[in-house]
């Protein structure tokens, strides 16, 4: 874990915390103290001396903070000005305002106790802060998928999702065993293996429309092999608005002036994303994956002159 | 070091604990810490009374006696410096826990931390099992998330180099009133001061370092500014009809405002923002998706595609 930086400031504020936290958290053991407000056992040490020297105007024992940690367990009596937690900064009710939009958003539609139970909480919040704006964070997916995503991945188990995929435009329900959950260009996927095409798969969270538990189904022979498929290799040229190009096929910003050679597991959504780019990218190569895209644009046009 | 924060925190609790002002010669008398020569204790008082205003503790400035016109007397008003959130339950402070954990990994994590720490001197138990299993995630949006957060905060100007849809670097300057996300995108609206409008910018195609301008007139953001509202207003100006075919383009059908059944086909109306957007969208559907109305987009797509047949053929 990340140690807090030390300056004079974060320090002090760091102990104007922990009086309020341990008056809360009497007998709290020294180790899971360190813990919580994240810095080390010896730094934590180093904390509670000097807090130790603190106190009202006269600093004799009666009006010193008395502490005790010798035990490994600590507490603190004699406290009481600064016993309340501080107030929160502007930074903090940020954060909070924006996880707990995310949270009411999450949260099941029936759930309106909870939805109303949150709300009470933004408007305090938002009264407390010196922000006018609302902070809205509206979540990609349903906040129970990533849950029982998380827990199916603890306890090795499976799942019956069912997936838009996007490529296929198609919608499918599948038993997968989730493996491990990434994080690329700002997406959030699910590598899992898929008793539905008997090989790895990966989804895109975001695209899982629903999840259940189910029970894991009995051993059947991986093809992890299949699951790579093979690369397609094709090659594309930038002809206009090269910030969606870069975007949709995720190049490099400094390379775009060139013919670029790109590979793909999948023939539809080479041709899917070319067509999106609406004559910006054009297919140099291979010839028939050209063909198959004008083929592609013909059969659209043809469908216009109907309507 | 050891020795300044020993000195702030005892005068944190000496101006606490008053119920009338102090004077600085009573501070410096009475609080461990404050030595050496009159001017080097002002000086010491000075920057103390600085550091703790930088840790969002508010000293009050008041006469001492205002009849005399005694020197000025200091005091933190508890109601200032205590988080008061009034009465709260066990099921709240596990929804605020929920929210503070939505940061974990990114960019707000160390404030969402501290921020639950204060929660949780409370003395409220959190009471998780009340509360569905649900795992929300803030994804991390830009390097320098934190310097918009503050700018909003401190009424502070950004500028950042944003990339134009030919990809040139733009400089913008914006007095930024909120953050929104949205589907894992993150968005900072603002106030454009080059163009003197309203805009929204979209934090991954700010490209390099957002910096925060220091300035001393401030401005005031809009009261119940919503980032997504804005946008909103924005869109409701432009509707678009689609034929969508049956059990096809599930992204589309869910942003239908209307849906008529057509046999084959479906046909929806929708509002849309960024025109070209909508053509790439509806292109990236193939011959599910067509374009009905307005006249200018369905001429435009036709071309597009025309183009793609001359590219390709």
């Amino acid at each position: 874990m990340a140690k807090s930086p030390q300056t004079p400031l974060s320090r002090t504020a760091r102990l104007l915390d922990l009086v309020p936290y341990l008056s809360s958290h009497q007998g709290i053991e020294l180790l899971t103290l360190a813990q919580d407000f994240d810095v080390s056992q010896s730094q934590m040490i180093a904390d509670l001396t000097t807090l130790w020297m603190c106190g009202l105007p006269g600093y004799t024992p009666l009006e010193l903070m008395d502490l005790s940690f010798d035990s490994g367990f600590v507490t603190i009596h004699n406290a009481e000005t600064l016993a309340r937690p501080r107030t929160l900064n502007d930074e903090e009710s940020i954060a909070l305002l924006l996880g707990l939009d995310l949270v009411i958003e999450s949260l099941p539609q029936e759930r309106t106790d909870l939805k109303t139970s949150a709300m009470e909480l933004v408007g305090k919040l938002s009264a407390r802060t010196s922000i006018p704006a609302k902070l809205s964070a509206i979540p990609a997916m349903p906040g129970s998928v990533r849950s029982l995503i998380e827990s199916a991945l603890l306890k090795k188990s499976a799942l019956k999702i069912v997936y838009h995929s996007s490529y296929s435009d198609t919608i499918s329900t599948r038993l997968v065993v989730p493996l491990e959950l990434r994080v690329e260009g700002g997406h959030e996927y699910v590598w899992a293996l898929c008793h539905s095409a008997h090989a790895t798969r990966v989804f895109r969270l975001d695209r899982i429309q629903s999840a259940e538990v189910a029970p894991l189904p009995s051993a059947q022979p991986m093809d992890v092999a299949h699951a790579q498929g093979a690369m397609i290799p094709y090659t594309i040229r930038i002809h206009s608005r090269p910030r969606e190009v870069m975007e949709r096929f995720s190049l490099d910003k400094d390379s775009l002036d060139q013919d670029l050679q790109l590979t793909s597991y999948s023939r539809e959504w080479i041709r899917r994303s070319v067509l999106a780019s609406a004559g910006s990218v054009e297919i140099v190569g291979p010839d028939d994956l050209a063909q198959e895209v004008a083929a592609a644009a013909r059969a659209i046009l043809k469908e216009y002159i109907g309507k | 070091m050891s020795r300044k924060i020993e000195r702030l925190i005892n005068l944190t609790i000496a101006l606490l604990a008053t119920k009338r002002f102090i004077t600085k010669s009573e501070i410096f008398r009475s609080v461990e810490g404050y030595e050496g020569s009159d001017e080097t204790k002002e000086r010491m008082f000075e920057r103390d009374k600085d550091d703790l205003r930088n840790l969002g503790v508010v000293i009050e400035v008041g006469s001492f006696d205002p009849v005399f016109e005694d020197e000025a007397g200091y005091r933190i008003k508890p109601e200032g410096y205590e988080l008061d959130l009034g009465s709260i339950t066990g099921t709240q402070v596990a929804l605020l826990s929920l929210a503070a954990e939505a940061w974990r990994g990114a960019a707000l994590d160390g404030a969402a931390h501290s921020a639950l720490t204060k929660l949780r001197s409370m003395g409220v138990e959190s009471d998780l099992d009340s509360l569905p299993a649900i795992a929300p995630r803030l994804n991390t949006a830009h390097k320098d998330f934190q310097v918009i957060t503050t700018a909003i905060a401190k009424r502070a100007q950004i500028s950042f180099h944003y990339l134009t849809q030919t990809l040139l670097s733009q400089v913008r300057t914006i007095e930024p009133y909120a953050v929104a996300t949205k589907n894992s995108y993150w968005y900072v609206a603002g106030l454009d001061v080059a163009k003197g409008q309203l805009r929204t910018f979209r934090l991954d195609r700010i490209d390099g370092q957002i910096r925060s301008i220091a300035s001393e007139t401030g401005f005031d953001i809009p009261e119940g500014f919503d980032v997504f509202d804005s946008l909103k207003s924005e869109a409701s100006l432009n509707e678009a009809v689609l034929d969508i075919r049956k059990g096809k383009a599930q992204l589309l059908r869910s942003t239908a405002l209307t849906i008529t059944d057509l046999g084959e086909w479906d046909r929806i109306t929708m509002n849309y923002l960024d025109a070209s957007r909508l053509v790439d969208l509806v292109l990236w559907h193939g011959q599910d998706v067509l374009i009905i109305s307005p006249k200018p987009l369905r001429d435009n797509i036709v071309a597009r595609l025309n183009e793609i047949v001359e590219l390709h053929g």
